[in-house]
């Protein structure tokens, strides 16, 4: 697609619609004046998201090489906050209160450390213009970005969150890969990690170590760790062809369903619309996945490639996982599903991410 | 290979896993998951119908049902449950703690409401009900339960109610059975069941995560189950029950012009009553008794026919003509087949074949089995329906079974002798045949040639099945056989030396056979079956009284019923 600004608004708008309508679906059934809102709150932070989207798309995302290292330490300064002082919610201390807002860091250090990657990657050599990363030794090539990366993921892992840890760490594998950064140091980056996997089993929490044991058999504990598993599953499968219709399905109405608004709204949006309207809502996150990946190629600025890569890369990490958990394919991890799950932060970074996407593909003739 | 496209390749895989995951959940496992939904969700109240009544031929009730009640207790509020459960305690005059236990096991969710006790008095029905107005936990449920007005009445042609058992319900399932119904057994109650079982009604409620009633699906009223009359006429059913009593045995009343059972008794019989209270050690004394109280003794028993027996032989004498009715024979007290001495009971002097009809003459048929040869008369034994199931409508017939000379080659692989045609002629040896067959053989002499096909139950629901039960099949006997075994059989009551001539002073002219079977132990069993009024039969009878002695012993019950019979007729 030519114009990936209107295409991208298009799409995204499209999704975050559905979700307000599944928002709503999920919590009609809820009595009280905090769940009759939810959706309108929703809709408010898509129009703010729609304006950070004009905003991005109209702001030379140049500019943000220059303000890498401060976003960054603004990121990690808010996220040291919110475990000194932050809101303790679902047994999670994500949030922190700014103006009214419950607001969640740990979305935008996301961003911020795909900023900071993107920066450091694409710096070029002062005598031949070359990239540097092509020449980057252990040290720098994997050493110190991984400082820079685990810093604020350790703090998001503290909080605990693991999901947006890993998607973090994730996320820093495959930008490595994509630079010019040596095979045999990812490699042994990889290795390195895979090796403590088995150690790292005791410094799990309880109902992290609970939920890995449930992804491999949900029965084990079928009304405790393993029950949201279950009645996801049970919701998706429900749905048959064409679903159970808007506003009547049951596992969510009758709240079989936890977390139906929020990490497993799209067990909420399978059970009301079938495999017919999922099959739509996952073409649809193709396709704006696609766009970005179209839009990476395409920009010869390495930082606007890198960056482009990164943000693709951050949706597209979300999207499956989250999805794969709702289907019982991935261990249930507290993940959103970007514009469709209701929450603030997330919808907001999201949309600042696609309008530096749709900014990178505007600019690159520039250069 | 590049780096971005190796990327590309890896994020289309992950769509198309995703796509795949999703038509796994949803298409290929989509139906097992909305049964699982369905369940979490739907909850049936049910409401129960009354299951079908049992009839007799003129309408009046044989077995019906009555209201029971049973107290619930809706757990939506636990707190106040241990006072709920101490007000029902003290009301029913039941220990607390068997009400908790009853609680316990019942429970499953906090909507459905727990059968703590079921069963209960109607006053204490009516207290309950008071207190309901300050605990509205409490739910009195009237519910239809099998009543039995006259307790042992017809047991075997009835049956009993029971829960379903494995095997039925494997048979069963695809008919709408479930675990735990409640369904007949033996007898009219389970050859009908389908027709008399209520369908369940109820409502269907949605409720959610919390088990809390949300809405109303659907409301289903329950549907009773289909009448069922039968043949049997009660008063008749009373007396021949009330002159068997104490004896063991079985008493059948037919109609020989179309099958009808007018009545059918069977000794030591069982009440019902005991499988609806579920008193446990009651059921297990009835399976366990030596008495075979469960066993239908009509059908579900074979016994040596004796003399009885010589009705057969001597009608395939007369069709073969091997024997006739003018040549006698004199009758010493016994008859040498071979080197074995084979005895009359009597010695009778000089017979024809009336007059060994009258007087069980064994030397004269030992003769006339002789001449007919035995092929012949196992032939004839199941031209009149021997060594097979009657047809009768009722579940558990047992066959009985006639020797032949075939039959000991292939099996026993001993030949047959002539010693074994003459205990075959008085319907001894291997010989085994069930009362009924007995009454529809009986039913050719008076009917005039015709084997029906005995049935118990007229209409099912108002709808006339009759017509399609009767079933009588020519047998294409001569009608000088007939005729002259007719006359034999009369002469049983009429001749003052015959053996049934107990019967000669009732004012309808009867006509019959005695049998007195000997058995390896214990006393004989006696036979008595029978047709009256002689020129125009309405009725078989056959009574049969297991180790009851001699054939007079059947005799004089059957006067008894038939002396009832024509009480109640004149009324």
């Amino acid at each position: 697609m030519r114009n990936s600004f209107l295409f991208i608004l298009i799409v995204a708008l499209l999704i975050a619609i559905i979700g307000v309508f599944s928002i709503y679906s999920s919590t009609s059934q809820k009595i009280g004046q905090p769940w009759e809102d939810i959706y309108k709150r929703q809709l408010l932070w898509i129009a703010v998201g729609l304006i950070a989207y004009f905003l991005f798309a109209g702001f030379n995302y140049r500019r943000l090489w220059d303000a890498t290292y401060f976003f960054y330490t603004v990121c990690v300064g808010f996220l040291a906050l919110v475990s000194l002082l932050g809101i303790v919610r679902l047994g999670a201390q994500r949030w922190i209160k700014l103006g009214g807002f419950n607001f969640q860091p740990s979305e935008f250090a996301k961003l911020a450390v795909i900023l900071f990657l993107a920066r450091y990657f694409s710096r070029k050599s002062v005598e031949d213009i070359s990239l540097l990363s092509g020449k980057f030794g252990v040290f720098r090539g994997l050493v110190l970005p991984f400082i820079f990366v685990a810093l604020p993921m350790l703090l998001i892992i503290e909080q605990p969150d693991l999901g947006s840890g890993l998607i973090i760490l994730l996320v820093f594998v495959f930008l490595l890969y994509l630079t010019q950064v040596r095979l045999k140091y990812i490699f042994t980056l990889v290795t390195l990690l895979i090796i403590p996997l088995p150690f790292a089993w005791h410094f799990l929490r309880d109902y992290q170590k609970q939920r890995l044991l449930v992804f491999v058999n949900p029965n084990i504990d079928p009304l405790g760790a393993g029950y949201t598993i279950i009645q996801s599953k049970i919701a998706i499968g429900s749905g048959g062809f064409f679903g159970k219709g808007w506003l009547s399905g049951t596992q969510s109405q009758l709240r079989f369903l936890p977390e139906s608004h929020t990490d497993f709204i799209f067990a909420t949006f399978a059970e009301e619309w079938g495999f017919f309207g999922s099959s739509v809502l996952i073409f649809l996150y193709y396709l704006i996945i696609r766009q970005g990946f179209i839009i990476a190629e395409r920009t010869s600025d390495a930082f606007g490639k890198l960056l482009a890569y990164g943000i693709t890369l951050l949706l597209t990490l979300q999207v499956c996982i989250n999805i794969s958990m709702n289907m019982g394919l991935a261990p249930v991890v507290g993940l959103p599903l970007p514009l469709l799950s209701y929450g603030g932060s997330s919808i907001l970074v999201t949309f600042i991410s696609l309008g530096i996407l749709a900014n990178i593909d505007r600019t690159r003739a520039v250069f | 290979m590049d780096r971005h496209k190796l990327l590309g390749i890896l994020i289309i895989l992950m769509f198309v896993g995703l796509g795949l995951g999703l038509f796994n959940l949803n298409v290929i496992q989509g139906r097992k998951y909305k049964k699982l939904s369905n369940s979490n969700c739907i909850r049936l109240i049910p409401q129960f119908g009354c299951r079908g009544n049992i009839l007799d031929r003129q309408g009046e009730l044989i077995v019906g049902n009555k209201i029971s009640y049973d107290v619930l207790i809706l757990p939506q509020d636990l707190s106040s449950l241990g006072r709920v459960l101490g007000i029902v305690a003290q009301v029913l005059g039941v220990n607390q703690e068997k009400l908790w236990k009853a609680f316990k096991s019942g429970y499953l969710c906090s909507s459905m409401p727990v059968t703590i006790a079921s069963n209960i008095d109607v006053k204490e029905a009516i207290l309950l009900g008071e207190y309901k107005v300050n605990e509205p936990s409490i739910i009195i449920q009237s519910k239809p339960l099998r009543d039995y007005p006259y307790s042992t009445l017809a047991s075997h042609l009835i049956g009993y109610l029971n829960e379903i058992d494995r095997w039925r319900l494997t048979k069963l399932e695809d008919y709408g059975y479930k675990t735990k119904d409640i369904v007949g057994f033996g007898g009219v109650e389970e050859k009908y069941d389908y027709y008399l079982r209520q369908e369940e009604g109820g409502l269907s409620v949605e409720v959610n995560h919390q088990g809390n009633f949300t809405r109303v699906l659907g409301f289903e009223l329950p549907k009773n189950g289909k009448d069922i009359q039968l043949t049997i006429d009660l008063a008749v059913q009373k007396s021949a029950e009330s002159y068997l009593n104490g004896k063991k045995g079985c008493v059948i009343i037919m109609d020989p012009n179309n099958g009808e059972i007018i009545a059918l008794a069977s000794f030591p019989n069982f009440d019902p009553g005991v499988f609806i209270r579920r008193s446990t050690n009651r059921i297990a004394e009835l399976f366990n008794s030596q008495q075979a109280p469960m066993i239908n003794r009509a059908i579900s028993a074979a016994y040596p026919p004796a003399s009885v027996f010589k009705v057969i032989v001597a009608a395939a004498g007369l069709e073969l003509k091997k024997i006739n009715t003018w040549d006698t024979i004199v009758c010493p007290g016994y008859l040498y087949v071979g080197k074995r001495k084979f005895s009359c009971w009597e010695t009778h002097g000089r017979q024809g074949l009336k007059e060994a009809l009258a007087h069980s003459c064994d030397t004269f048929f030992y003769h006339a089995g002789l001449a007919t040869g035995a092929q012949n008369i196992y032939n004839y034994a199941l031209k009149f329906g021997m060594a097979k199931p009657s047809n009768f409508e009722l579940a558990y017939e047992v066959g009985g079974f006639i020797p032949s000379p075939i039959w000991r080659k292939l099996n026993r692989f001993q030949n047959w002798y002539d010693g074994d045609t003459a205990n075959l002629s008085i319907g001894q040896g291997d010989c085994l045949v069930t009362p009924m067959q007995l009454v529809n053989m009986m039913a050719v002499f008076a009917n005039g040639g015709y084997l029906c096909t005995p049935y118990v139950v007229k209409s099912i629901g108002g709808f006339d099945v009759s017509a399609h039960k009767r079933r009588l099949i020519n047998l294409r006997l001569k009608k000088n056989t007939l005729n002259q075994i007719r006359q034999g059989l009369r002469e049983v009551v009429s001749d003052p030396q015959g053996t049934g001539s107990v019967l000669a002073s009732l004012s309808v002219p009867v006509a019959g056979k005695t049998g007195t079977a000997q058995v390896t132990r214990g006393q004989t069993h006696a036979w008595f079956v029978g047709f009256f009024p002689f020129e125009k039969p309405q009725y078989v009878i056959c009574v049969f009284l297991e180790n009851g002695g001699p054939g007079h012993a059947a005799s004089v019950i059957a006067k008894q019923v038939i002396e009832s019979m024509i009480a109640q007729e004149a009324k």
